[in-house]
């Protein structure tokens, strides 16, 4: 399937695979890119080299299109744009900001560059700062959120730029790939179906909480301090939504997220650590290679297109 | 200028009764965050049919500023 993401990006199939701190390090990103989608490293608050690692680990394993996602407010973003340049990168999504700074490094480095947007006007504002898309991701997603709807968010953003859009939030199966291109996107996103990929290294605990989600089973914590977050409901998020109820102070909400989604992905703790998921958790049933879990998406999501494209 | 600047600042940030100076902050003032900030530099676009690419945002930080920034690019009031 042709669109000018697959064009731009040298990719087979237009499903980009979420930019997720822990959760997407070299194992699940190679095996995206292996199957014909494009796999991403989330470089999180990870140090550079740690991030210069990953990427040579990936490229170990597989020749094809890979991407970075820089976290803009990572204290070592200067030095992880230089690694991502240094590295040959093809592909980098942003993250928490406006990575204009770095625009012109990239595009000397031949990077495409692709922003993570909650609005209409930041989707311009990165048009005109030379973005070669924009991931239009609605409030279903997991992780760092904004507050529209993928529903409501995509359409406007496509009409607004024109560059292409990729549609990101609450994405997990053909049905979402079809529905996102209806609205007018030429990819689609998808980070919490991978999270339960065969090759994702999270621990077995965090797997099971996800494949066990049901559709409720996701709540938002942070929004009283300007950073909401999306994470299946648990003893963490209780408090932590007790205290803010309480109107406590950033501080104190800090200290219980603190180094919380490591717990959670690499230890297991999924009663106080972070388990970052999207409102599509209870659609994903098992757990399944990420080759398998992208051609389902693409015979379900042609098989529905089929009459337009 | 300022009159215009401080409508289009309180229509976008929907605020009102808010006293709003040259020396006004949007962060720190008018509890902007990044997203208002957007619609801000969008709205200062139509209006003016001034180009602000997003390089130009770190510098906007005050009302003064974004005057300054406008009368820089030949906005005249």
């Amino acid at each position: 399937m042709k669109t000018r993401i697959t064009e731009i990006l040298g990719i087979e199939y237009p499903i980009i695979q979420g930019g997720m701190a822990w959760v997407a390090e070299h194992n699940l990103a190679a095996a995206v890119s292996e199957a014909g989608g494009l796999g991403i490293i989330g470089a999180g608050g990870a140090p550079a080299e740690f991030v210069r690692e990953q990427i040579q680990k990936v490229k170990e394993v597989t020749d094809k299109p890979f991407g970075v996602n820089i976290m803009l407010m990572n204290p070592e973003a200067d030095a992880i744009a230089q690694v991502v340049a240094d590295e040959g990168v093809k592909v980098v999504t942003t993250g928490a900001g406006n990575p204009s700074k770095y625009m012109q490094q990239w595009k000397e480095a031949g990077v495409k560059v692709i922003p993570v947007v909650a609005s209409v006007a930041m989707a311009k504002l990165m048009q005109r700062g030379g973005a070669d898309a924009v991931v239009a991701e609605g409030m279903e997603s997991g992780g760092h959120i904004g507050s529209l709807t993928t529903m409501a968010l995509v359409p406007q953003v496509v009409d607004a730029v024109d560059i292409p859009v990729i549609a990101a939030g609450g994405i997990a199966d053909g049905r979402g790939l079809a529905a996102a291109f209806m609205l007018g996107a030429e990819a689609v996103q998808l980070g919490t179906r991978f999270v339960a990929a065969t090759e994702s290294i999270v621990h077995e605990n965090y797997k099971a909480m996800l494949i066990k989600a049901k559709d409720i089973d996701s709540t938002v914590t942070g929004t009283t301090t300007g950073h909401p977050v999306r994470s299946i409901r648990n003893k963490m998020t209780k408090e932590y939504l007790k205290l803010e109820k309480e109107g406590a102070d950033f501080m104190e909400l800090e200290k219980l997220t603190l180094g919380s989604l490591r717990k959670a992905v690499m230890e297991g703790d999924v009663v106080n650590g972070t388990v970052m998921a999207g409102q599509i958790a209870g659609l994903v049933k098992k757990e399944q290679p990420c080759k398998e879990i992208i051609a389902e998406i693409m015979e379900q999501g042609m098989a529905l297109l089929g009459r337009t494209f | 200028m300022l009159e215009r600047v401080k409508e289009i600042i309180e229509e976008q940030l929907n605020i009102e009764d808010v006293e709003i100076t040259e020396e006004t902050r949007f962060k720190e003032d008018l509890d902007a965050d990044s997203l208002d900030l957007f619609e801000l530099v969008d709205a200062f676009q139509e209006e003016y049919g001034v180009e602000i690419p997003p390089e130009d945002l770190e510098q906007i930080t005050t009302v003064g500023a974004i005057i300054k920034y406008l009368q820089d690019k030949g906005v005249d009031a």
